[in-house]
């Protein structure tokens, strides 16, 4: 206990330097913005923002990256709440109740609500966070390439298996992931695989180019395909502090949404989207009036809110402990890591404590910042949502490249860019989700490593992935994860779950 | 057989032939033994199973409960003939490296233009438009600086839209022209020119 107050006080100390605070304000100002309007996600921004951290120092990088993930979580559900969109993936079932809850009036205390829950699960998740980190960073260090193998393996598997849509594209989007990821040079013998004999290609594909493809032009152009339609509730929202009656009424909703999130978030593949759905389904199972769910019940927005909150927090135990994303946007703070000398795994916390505390202390300062901007504030964002979309595409399209070109003072990462763009366009119309392919790119080399590692070991015995305990009890874990998702009645309720929320 | 479900058809094939090209490059590089892998081992396993997978779903698009049209792209033949076309004369056309300048300005709208009709053969306005805008952007902005490339892109992204008005177009390039200048080359110090590198 008092090394953790040791640490939390290392912790604080770097999170509430002059730096630090501005950079943190920067994240999560950035992060509502782009959670408030439809249309642009987490992925895309912190892709965006990738180049421009090459100048920050890591942990202000880090810090300011981790605020638009949570800082998003918070702006999702204001317009989930007013417009019935969801500004981001994760507010999609808070759409349900907390636009009749508008509807009816009481916009405020939806919002209010909203607010308070993320804030109670930030603080809660950080917790978490530093609570759990240490002990599974230590028993990570021990873990050999066969034990790192396997641990990919689940991942990955894990990732597939939370996904929605078709179990069998998402491995073969894994798959596809891993070989893209494999392009430019093998570490092990200099050959420069798959690059057509184009120079820039031999440094491998760009993560940005792909990521900001895949996920930010594809979805610009998704958008452009639909008509615009966008009606605002901007009547006006007065009263924001919710009655008492209504956090007596969702109090226990707030913890059992922010316990699910956080649990959801450690697992691989999991993360705030996953959670708000799961929390939405639970409260709704075990309300005593789940009638009134999906018409303005506040249990519909407090849990869900809470819970993706938490679950984007922490979302971040498997990356500052093992080294692997368990989300895009993991993917994304990888990428960042290692533009800045940074090599992900157990041994960032041993190594660079100022970095790993810093980071965490950061999430709770960032949550009190969102908190004090997002209730008072309220207003200035529903004017955001007034500005059409014909403006914003244009003005996100000029960063996107602009973030692209930096990386490398280069047309061909534009041109990269662009290329998939077009993939990311064939993915979705194809119905083929490109999340698990940006893990699988991020993990694919890392995964050649240690199988070659893990086998020159054993001197080509590939049952050792089957002797350690460690090593076998994951691949059994992954095992049983795709089993019971082949299992009829689990796809069915996977299905559902996915559907009817 | 009937395929039911055209966008399995579709992606079955996409993964059959990203795994197939895999596996074919793959056959370039030294395979290795499983204690000592070479440089194709773990590619050519993974284009194996890709390829497994695509044939699943492939195989799933004639029996699928979930009606799908073949047709989930739109396709416009007349445009893939026009690129293909000006494809092979710019193929025929390259300047050798000595050429005068109309020579290999030429030729390079020749190749431009064969790959944006190729892009334009298929999918929505919105995506060509907006990708070779794109495209453009990157390639104008150290010839012809941040504000004149700038200006480019939201012309050509804000056509690829729904409404083009032509006002409210050139504020938004203006403004976020001034912007990015005070934002990116100012503030965080990219290094990039403002203005068309033969003026500076």
């Amino acid at each position: 206990m008092e090394g953790l107050i040791h640490n939390l006080a290392i912790g604080f100390g770097v999170a509430l330097s002059l730096q630090n605070l501005f950079y943190c304000f920067i994240g999560v100002i950035l992060g509502t913005l782009i959670g408030v309007l439809p249309g642009i996600g987490p992925v895309a921004t912190i892709a965006m923002l990738l180049p421009v951290t090459f100048t920050l120092s890591p942990i202000s990088a880090l810090i300011m990256l981790a605020g638009i993930y949570y800082g998003a979580q918070y702006g999702g559900s204001t317009t989930a709440i007013l417009v019935n969109l969801p500004g981001e993936s994760s507010s999609v079932v808070t759409c349900l109740d907390g636009y009749q809850m508008a509807r009816q009036g009481r916009a405020g205390p939806a919002l209010g609500i909203a607010a308070i829950g993320s804030f109670f699960a930030g603080c809660v998740s950080t917790v978490i966070i530093a609570l759990f980190a240490p002990p599974l960073a230590e028993v990570a260090l021990k873990f050999g390439p066969a034990e790192y193998f396997s641990l990919m393996c689940l991942g990955l598997i894990a990732a597939v298996v939370l996904a929605h849509g078709s179990l069998v594209k998402a491995i073969a989007m894994v798959i596809l992931g891993l070989l893209l990821g494999l392009v430019g040079t093998d570490v092990n013998s200099g050959v420069a695989r798959f690059s057509f004999g184009v120079s820039e290609l031999s440094d491998g594909i760009g993560f940005v180019s792909v990521a900001m493809g895949v996920f930010g032009f594809a979805e610009i152009i998704g958008n452009l395909e639909q008509k615009e339609e966008r009606e605002i509730f901007v009547k006006k929202v007065t009263g924001l502090l919710p009655t008492l009656q209504d956090l007596k009424d969702s109090a226990p909703s707030i913890l059992r949404g922010t316990a699910l999130g956080s649990f959801l978030g450690i697992l691989p593949g999991g993360g705030a989207l996953l959670a708000s759905f799961a929390a939405y389904t639970l409260e709704k199972k075990i309300s005593k009036n789940s009638a009134n769910f999906g018409k303005g019940a506040i249990q519909g927005v407090a849990a869900p809110e809470s819970a993706n909150n938490a679950g984007a927090q922490t979302s971040f135990i498997p990356l500052l402990t093992l080294g692997i994303p368990s989300n895009p946007v993991m993917a994304l703070m990888i990428g960042a890591m290692m533009i800045q000398g940074i090599a992900p795994g157990p041994q960032v916390m041993t190594e660079r404590p100022q970095l790993f505390w810093g980071m965490i202390a950061s999430m709770w300062v960032g949550n009190l910042m969102l908190v004090i901007l997002n209730l008072p504030l309220i207003g200035m964002w529903i004017k955001l949502l007034t500005v059409p979309y014909r403006i914003l595409y244009p003005a996100i399209l000029l960063f996107c490249c602009i973030g692209v070109y930096s990386i490398s003072n280069s047309p061909f990462d534009v041109m990269q860019t662009a290329v998939f763009g077009v993939v990311g366009y064939i993915f979705v119309k194809l119905e083929c989700e490109p999340a698990p392919l940006i893990l699988g790119f991020i993990l694919g080399p890392l995964m050649e490593e240690n199988l070659r590692r893990a086998m020159l070991l054993s001197r080509g015995d590939p049952t050792v992935f089957f002797q350690r305990p460690i090593s076998l009890t994951m691949l059994l874990i992954a095992g049983f994860l795709l089993l019971i998702t082949l299992a009829p009645a689990i796809r069915k309720k996977r299905e559902e779950a996915f559907v009817e929320a | 057989m009937k395929i039911t479900n055209g966008k399995d058809f579709w992606a079955g094939l996409m993964f059959i032939a990203f795994g197939g090209g895999f596996m074919y490059i793959s056959g370039n590089y030294a395979m290795g033994t499983a204690v000592r892998m070479g440089p194709a081992y773990f590619p050519t396993v993974l284009g194996g199973m890709l390829m497994a997978l695509g044939a699943m779903v492939l195989f799933r698009a004639f029996v699928s409960k979930l009606p799908n049209p073949l047709a989930v792209f739109p396709f416009r033949g007349w445009l893939v003939v026009g690129g293909l076309a000006l494809g092979v004369m710019a193929y025929y056309t390259q300047p050798p490296r000595d050429a005068v300048i109309v020579w290999q300005v030429g030729h390079m709208f020749l190749a431009g233009g064969a790959i944006g009709l190729l892009f334009a053969a298929f999918g929505p306005r919105p995506l060509w438009v907006i990708l070779f805008s794109v495209v453009v952007f990157g390639y104008l902005l150290k010839p012809l600086g941040l504000v004149l490339a700038t200006g480019a892109l939201i012309f050509g992204s804000a056509w690829g839209g729904h409404e083009f008005k032509w006002k409210e177009v050139t504020i938004l390039s203006v403004a976020l022209a001034i912007f990015s200048v005070i934002a990116f080359v100012r503030g965080l110090g990219l290094p990039m020119n403002v203005w068309p590198s033969f003026w500076e």
